[in-house]
């Protein structure tokens, strides 16, 4: 009866090695490891640009940006 | 608001991701609100009754008397307790609200079937009640980290089957055009997990595997819950909540891909150092001990990117709470990390196996790092669900100092403890009780933390209801910037 529960986990084990390796080619197949530094600016918007700091305690003001 | 596609068309594989619009963050933001105050509101619940059974089991340990006569608050009992109230109750909850709003606004889309993450919730949070009840019944299972009894676990497992199949939806129709770094820790985090804990219960609850196999598959499982579920949300967290605070991008973007797939490739292999020294074969433990100072490679590179990217803006640590926290629990993950992979070495395992040094450890990864990354988190992400503005800074001042005094205090108190009493039991020509007995300074020193730690929670749950209760009034400040105040607006 074990054999049953192992070769479901092995089975999944494999599914799951082999989903890595799929999102590697795929993230590779769309660009997404080219232009590296471009991507860390995918976080900031029109609304919350670079430079703009986005948290303080309550009542107080983060300093001005740098311009 | 963009259109929602009904839960068929977002399970259709024909249907088009087009159907969904890019959206404003604050209409994100608005869209996780039932979800996110769900979960965080069980997680701070939950956060409270295990550290009240922290501080029983701690107080037991010094002085064994203390409840001893109630069946119920046995030390075997408290401590399992303990341990799964702040695992699965505190820690998963909090992971999955901040998983959820991180997700939604990676994806750059509202988020959708809100229904599915509330009924997933509510079989995770009866699961769990009903799990720590066996406990204390004494139904446990005495595997560690996975003491929950079999009557409990299926609920869990189907909680997190929804939330699996919500996150893939999310990301399938997400809007950004560049997949974040925290996005794939937090992608593949949802994705471990599952696979981690039903081979976990196939192998160990329904069908065990006999010997020392079983005692294999415990370690891979508990090992793997901590690094490849806690921390890649945790890293997930640190990675988004560190530049948008800063207002500055990370430091270098390839080194943060690397550290993912170094991550991805050594931390499954790692668990067996738990096992030096016990009767499994000796290229398994190699093996794992191989991949645990491999893990040097993902620690070092995200603690430097982390670093560089602080570097000329530490001034910010005085006016950001979620800095803070998050600062905070970034160092401790590289610092524990780096100590992790040196108790992987059989010197120095002969020496802190079985000791406190293990506890300690286990307590600066799981509190000193992610605990406080979710406390930074939850920081951020509460104003902007809710559109209010914390109500006390000086809560959230006690809030982290007795916190980061309780649990630094924890951490050195018990590695030196833990070090003597190991150095101690090495030496047959001391007496068992008497390093029992030399423990007991180091005990009281965690009992003394848990009281710091334990100030801090209730100042944060404090707070916490004090928000969800009060009115949305005018208020005197902006709040923690929903939006840009005018004056604040860069000139280009």
């Amino acid at each position: 009866m074990e054999w049953v529960f192992y070769g479901i986990a092995f089975f999944v084990s494999v599914l799951v090695t082999g989903s890595a390796v799929y999102a590697l080619y795929w993230s590779s197949k769309k660009g997404q490891l080219r232009d590296l530094e471009k991507g860390a600016l995918s976080i900031f918007d029109e609304k919350e640009p670079v430079g703009q700091p986005t948290d303080s305690f309550p009542g107080k003001r983060p300093p001005q940006p740098a311009h | 608001m963009p259109s929602a596609p009904s839960l068929a068309a977002s399970f259709d594989p024909a249907s088009s991701p087009d159907i969904v619009k890019r959206a404003e963050l604050s209409e994100i933001d608005a869209s996780t609100k039932l979800p996110v105050m769900f979960f965080l509101c069980s997680a701070v619940l939950w956060l409270l009754v295990g550290t009240a059974f922290a501080l029983i089991s701690s107080f037991k340990l010094h002085t064994p008397n203390f409840l001893g006569d109630i069946e119920w608050l046995t030390f075997g009992r408290a401590r399992t307790a303990h341990l799964n109230l702040v695992i699965y109750g505190w820690s998963v909850n909090a992971a999955f609200a901040v998983a959820f709003w991180l997700m939604a606004r990676l994806s750059r889309s509202v988020l959708r079937h809100s229904g599915l993450l509330m009924i997933a919730g509510a079989f995770w949070n009866i699961g769990v009640t009903l799990g720590v009840i066996g406990i204390l019944a004494g139904d446990s299972t005495s595997i560690e980290w996975l003491e929950i009894p079999p009557y409990a676990t299926p609920l869990l497992f189907v909680a997190y089957a929804l939330i699996g199949a919500w996150a893939l939806i999310t990301f399938r129709f997400g809007k950004s055009e560049h997949i974040y770094v925290s996005q794939w820790y937090l992608l593949a985090a949802l994705f471990w997990f599952p696979w981690l804990y039903s081979i976990a219960q196939i192998m160990l609850i329904m069908q065990p595997a006999r010997g020392t196999v079983q005692a294999l598959v415990n370690w891979w499982f508990a090992h793997n819950v901590l690094g490849l579920w806690f921390t890649p949300i945790g890293l997930a967290a640190v990675y988004y909540f560190l530049p948008k605070v800063l207002g500055k991008p990370i430091h270098s973007y390839y080194l943060s891909i690397l550290g993912f797939w170094s991550l991805a490739l050594f931390y499954n292999w790692a668990g067996v150092h738990h096992l030096i020294g016990g009767p499994v074969p000796a290229w398994v433990i190699s093996a794992g001990i191989a991949a645990s100072f491999m893990m040097a490679i993902p620690v070092i590179v995200t603690g430097i990117n982390h670093h560089m990217t602080m570097v000329g803006s530490f001034s910010a640590l005085k006016y950001s709470p979620t800095l803070r926290f998050i600062v905070f629990g970034a160092v401790s993950y590289t610092i524990t990390s780096l100590i992790g992979s040196l108790m992987a070495d059989r010197q120095v395992s002969e020496v802190v196996h079985f000791t406190h040094f293990t506890v300690a450890h286990a307590h600066q990864g799981m509190y000193a790092f992610f605990t406080m990354v979710m406390f930074g988190s939850i920081y951020y992400i509460l104003p902007r669900v809710l559109l209010k503005e914390w109500p006390s800074a000086m809560l959230i001042s006690v809030h982290f100092w007795a916190v980061a005094v309780g649990i630094t205090v924890y951490v050195v108190g018990l590695s030196i403890g833990g070090i003597k009493q190991g150095m101690e039991m090495n030496n047959a020509d001391i007496p068992f009780l008497k390093v029992v007995a030399d423990t007991i300074p180091y005990l009281l020193s965690r009992s003394l933390s848990g009281i710091l730690i334990t100030i801090g929670h209730l100042a944060f749950a404090v707070n916490f209801a004090w928000m969800l209760l009060r009115p949305r009034a005018a208020q005197k400040t902006e709040p923690t910037l929903f939006h840009t105040p005018p004056e604040m607006e860069i000139i280009r």
